[in-house]
């Protein structure tokens, strides 16, 4: 007789008047964050290097799905710093996939579990069943297994954290790296001032646009309660769902360790990286409306990877980042528009722009 | 990977699947203790707050309006009890140094401090027992006299009674209260919420108020010398007299005396048509009870221009609502009238100036003279106080000299507008204050010493990307008409329970840690541990902290810092990983005996399962698993 398969349903956390799920005035001025599970499936001990963009993701994923959680991570960095000589900081079961399989790996462990149950093989609810993929696997080399997993509509969660390059390998260009992006297969000279030529490929859209049936979201790791709250309505929806999530890489943008949370934030308020929800119900895109509007510069400015930039390259940055603000619904201010003429621009090394408080160089 | 059924020669054993030490909620993953990643550390280091810093009583407001926004009202109200014996006094008439030094000003306003003090304040009137009152140490057999039963003397016998001594309080007056009965109006202060103040400062046990006791008539210096200790407050409650025509008229009066005797109570008249000689804040209150006692209209006349006015500006703005005139640089010539009696006076344009030693000296502008009628004059120019019953050498300029801590002599503290001229209520009460703790250190034999230099938190170093622009909840107010009706209608009114906490709730704690949790869910290295959370304390796990100092960077309140890691002195503080990978002698180190271990405890575990699984699907014993494993020591 077949069993029943019991999926699990994690309660969303309260927004705390400030995340990038709240529009507008909605909820207190409150300065405290929800209470957040004690317990952290991903622990300390993983070798990612300090202020490590895709760790905090990690954590914050893995705290939001919680123990009952079975995961897969095909190659990455954090395949590499996170399981060197198979000593891994989850305690949670993990699986590497090859970097092409993340997708298809993922398909057939749901599947599994699924059978399992239903045969009383497998006792206690659904898992939660996350992959967490870099973006070069899941933008790139996987792409075909992931849009292929996320088609079939097996129930899982797919995670692509985004760190705009191959950071394994030693920092070479990837389909997310964004335009004028310096990597090691992007650099900048005579011929090729800008380092990358190609906008970057727009995978949540792609995805989203691709696969209606699935909840798919954008997130930066500027917003925790954002990010656990996604998490867990990627987890609770029953089907496929894919979470795009921007995760600064300290060493691949060069920038300070300290930074990381602020460029998750700064991406949104330059409009680089528009944070939204698609609901799969009412086949429509939730945008989130950053309180802030700022340059591109204000962004770019502060990571060593755009440090070539020249007048032309900055305004064209800009007026990306314009479309991408009408995209979304904003009204996009004078100023901002009379960015998109090169003239109103100097090289970006040269330039002085509103760089962030600083409390200090670390590690 | 698996390497069951292989041998792998002991020189050669990795910690691989299977049989390396899992990672664990409590400890991690040991293998990897990435703590010798390390720079700099981040320290907590709470720093005080603008408000903090400038209120004279050193209220701890940050921390009273944390415990408000979690609705811990009895907390609040106790944290306010630590500094200042009566916030609901000082949640009415204080001219909130606190809120024009917040950070919050910068940012969109400045939190409405003094509202939610209020707030506590009138909560704690309400409460059946002081809640203080048990913890009071026993009292000592010392007394401290002390002159004056205002701000500074009602303070500083709260706070010597807090240390355990008593004190004997000598008032002139027949009432106490100083200033506070007879130079704050009712419709700022209402005389029963003074009085419940005063009641419950008295009913601490160990304190005595004389009243109708004056200086120098009923009690004379040398019988202060009789109390171990003496701290004088008399204020300054004398109204400077102006010198010109007709000032002795009848109908030409002091400010000051017509406040205090409407504040005691007596019965005083005001005309219709008043005119107040000021700029200041006691011409504001007088021009404003006038109207309320009289019914007709006041005018203030003063040297200043209109922007040089000494009346803070929400009383200002008051005074305006409730129809008050204002006609700045203007002064007085002479006073009119008839048979003894007011009935105008010549007024002139005229320019505020100051010789050297700050004292006014009016510059008439000569043909602008003109001529008004008035039924009534309250002068206002300045303070004094007599004090012929001191000795000379302690006095200077009409004020009593003190040193920087506040001693005139001996064992004789001074504090309050006597020291320094016409100051707030909270200046009295914070002189009060340091008066009691210099007489506890004395009477115990010590030196004095100066207070440790704070840190204060500027605006610039907070994050303030975490603080939503909100507005200010502006307290209610009664309507001007109701205002004017009776001067025992309040004029500001109270926040609600829901107002305090939202408005404690845009407090951005300055470099305060408020246990926000944000240091906690930053890390990428789960090395913020929160488990001896108690409003905001958090250890750093050092084994595994990478130093990148995320969380310092996102802290809202800036209370975190970065300290060099040489700085720290703990060599126990990181195991290092010079060996953890060692496979044989050579290659990088030698595997440490730490490594070692824990390898050789995940072997064992995992042996121990594998048996355990066996027994248990099979039921019989595990025939050959011991080779199976390879090498097993």
């Amino acid at each position: 007789m077949a069993h029943e398969v019991v999926r699990q349903h994690l309660p969303l956390f309260d927004e705390d008047g400030r995340s990038a799920a709240v529009d507008g005035d909605a909820g207190r001025d409150l300065h405290y964050l929800p209470d957040f599970p004690e317990e952290d499936p991903y622990q300390a001990g993983h070798r990612t290097c300090a202020g490590c963009g895709p760790a905090i993701e990690y954590r914050w994923v893995l705290k939001a799905a919680g123990q009952d959680t079975v995961m897969a991570g095909p190659t990455g960095c954090m395949y590499v710093a996170n399981s060197t000589y198979l000593c891994t900081p989850y305690t949670v079961p993990w699986a590497h996939t090859p970097i092409a399989s993340g997708g298809s790996f993922t398909s057939g462990m749901a599947a599994g579990y699924e059978a399992m149950i239903r045969k009383g093989r497998h006792p206690g609810p659904y898992p939660n069943i996350v992959v967490m993929a870099g973006d070069g696997s899941a933008a790139d080399i996987g792409l075909g297994s992931i849009s292929g997993a996320l088609y079939r509509n097996h129930d899982a969660l797919y995670i692509c954290y985004d760190n705009e390059c191959y950071a394994n390998t030693g920092i070479q260009v990837s389909p997310t790296t964004p335009y004028a992006g310096m990597t090691t297969f992007t650099p900048f000279g005579k011929a090729v001032p800008e380092g990358k030529t190609l906008p970057p490929k727009n995978l949540a859209r792609m995805m989203a646009e691709g696969h209606p049936n699935c909840y798919v979201a954008t997130t930066t790791v500027g917003y925790s309660v954002d990010l656990m709250n996604k998490t867990r309505k990627g987890l609770n929806h029953q089907g496929a769902a894919f979470l795009h999530c921007y995760t600064p890489c300290q060493k691949g943008w060069v920038y300070q360790t300290s930074m990381t949370i602020e460029l998750g934030r700064r991406v949104v308020e330059a409009g680089l990286f528009p944070v939204w929800e698609y609901d799969p119900e009412e086949r429509k895109y939730h945008y989130f409306h950053p309180p802030v509007q700022r340059p591109v510069t204000d962004y770019l400015a502060m990571q060593g990877r755009f440090g070539h930039m020249l007048p032309e390259h900055v305004a064209s940055m800009q007026m990306a980042a314009n479309r991408n603000w009408e995209d979304i619904g904003m009204d996009v201010p004078d100023e901002l528009r009379e960015l998109e003429d090169p003239e109103r621009h100097k090289r970006l090394a040269d330039e002085q722009y509103s760089m962030p408080l600083n409390r200090g160089v670390g590690a | 990977m698996s390497v069951r059924g292989t041998r792998v020669p002991e020189h050669l054993r990795l910690p691989i699947a299977g049989v390396t030490p899992p990672p664990t909620e409590q400890d991690g993953q040991r293998l990897f203790p990435t703590g010798n990643f390390r720079f700099f550390r981040p320290v907590y280091k709470d720093k005080t707050p603008p408000c903090n810093n400038a209120c004279p009583t050193g209220e701890q407001i940050q921390k009273y309006l944390d415990f408000v926004k979690h609705e811990r009202f009895l907390d609040g109200y106790l944290t306010i009890l630590e500094d200042n014996p009566m916030p609901s006094v000082t949640g009415r008439v204080c001219y909130h140094p606190c809120e024009t030094a917040c950070n919050r000003k910068d940012h969109d306003e400045p939190i409405g401090i003094r509202n939610v003090e209020r707030y506590l304040g009138d909560y704690g009137l309400q409460l059946p027992e002081n809640p203080i009152k048990a913890e009071l140490p026993e009292l000592g057999d010392k007394t401290v006299a002390i002159v004056g039963s205002g701000p500074g003397g009602l303070g500083c016998a709260y706070h010597l009674r807090r240390l355990g001594y008593r004190s004997v309080i000598f008032e002139a007056m027949s009432k106490p209260g100083g200033m506070l009965r007879g130079g704050i109006p009712h419709w700022h202060l209402p005389e029963e919420i003074l009085d419940a103040e005063i009641a419950k400062l008295l009913d601490l046990g160990g304190i005595e108020i004389r009243c109708n006791t004056r200086m120098g008539e009923d009690v004379g210096w040398d019988e202060l010398r009789n109390y171990d200790a003496a701290f004088l407050a008399v204020g300054q409650d004398v109204g400077r007299r102006l010198s010109v025509d007709g000032a002795d008229l009848r109908g030409v009066g002091g400010a000051l005396e017509f406040l205090r005797e409407a504040g005691m109570g007596r019965p005083v008249k005001a005309g219709k048509r008043v005119l107040v000689i000021g700029g200041g804040n006691t011409a504001s209150d007088a021009a404003r009870s006038a109207v309320r006692i009289g019914g007709g209209t006041s005018t203030i006349v003063s040297l200043e221009s209109a922007d040089e006015l000494l009346i803070v500006p929400e009383d200002l703005e008051q005074a305006r609502d409730e129809g008050i005139e204002f006609k700045p640089n203007t002064s007085v010539v002479r006073f009119l009238g008839e048979n003894g009696v007011l009935t105008g006076a010549v007024l002139c344009e005229a320019r505020l100036e100051k010789d050297e030693h700050g004292n006014v000296v009016p510059q008439h502008v000569p043909g602008t003279e003109y001529e008004v009628s008035c039924d009534s004059v309250l002068i206002a120019i300045g303070q004094t106080q007599v004090l012929d019953w001191l000795p000379a050498e302690l006095m200077e300029r009409g004020l009593v000299k003190a040193d920087e801590y506040g001693r005139a002599q001996g064992h004789v503290f001074v504090g309050g507008d006597v020291t320094r001229g016409p100051a707030m209520v909270v200046d009295a009460l914070g002189d009060g204050k340091r008066a009691a703790r210099n007489i506890d250190v004395v009477l115990r034999g010590e030196g004095l010493a100066p207070p440790p230099e704070v840190e204060v938190m500027p605006y610039e170093r907070l994050n303030t990307a975490y603080f939503k622009h909100a507005p200010r909840i502006e307290a209610p107010m009664a309507s001007p008409a109701e205002r004017r009706r009776d001067q025992k209608v309040e004029v500001t009114l109270a926040y609600s329970k829901e107002q305090a906490v939202a408005e404690s709730d845009r407090c951005m704690s300055c470099g305060v840690c408020n246990g926000c949790d944000n240091c906690y869910i930053v890390c990428p290295d789960v090395s913020v541990m929160r488990d001896t959370r108690e409003n905001g304390h958090y250890s750093i796990r050092t084994t595994y902290c990478k130093g990148c100092l995320v969380c310092v960077q996102e802290c809202p309140t800036g209370c975190l810092e970065k300290v060099p890691e040489m700085d720290f002195d703990e060599p126990e503080a990181v195991t290092r990983m010079e060996t953890a990978f060692a496979p044989y002698d050579g290659a990088h180190a030698e595997q440490s005996a730490f490594t070692k271990g824990l390898i050789e405890e995940a072997i064992a575990a995992s042996d121990a399962a594998r048996r355990q699984s066996v027994n248990g699907s099979n039921g019989h014993a595990p025939a050959g698993s011991n080779g199976s494993r390879g090498a097993t020591s």
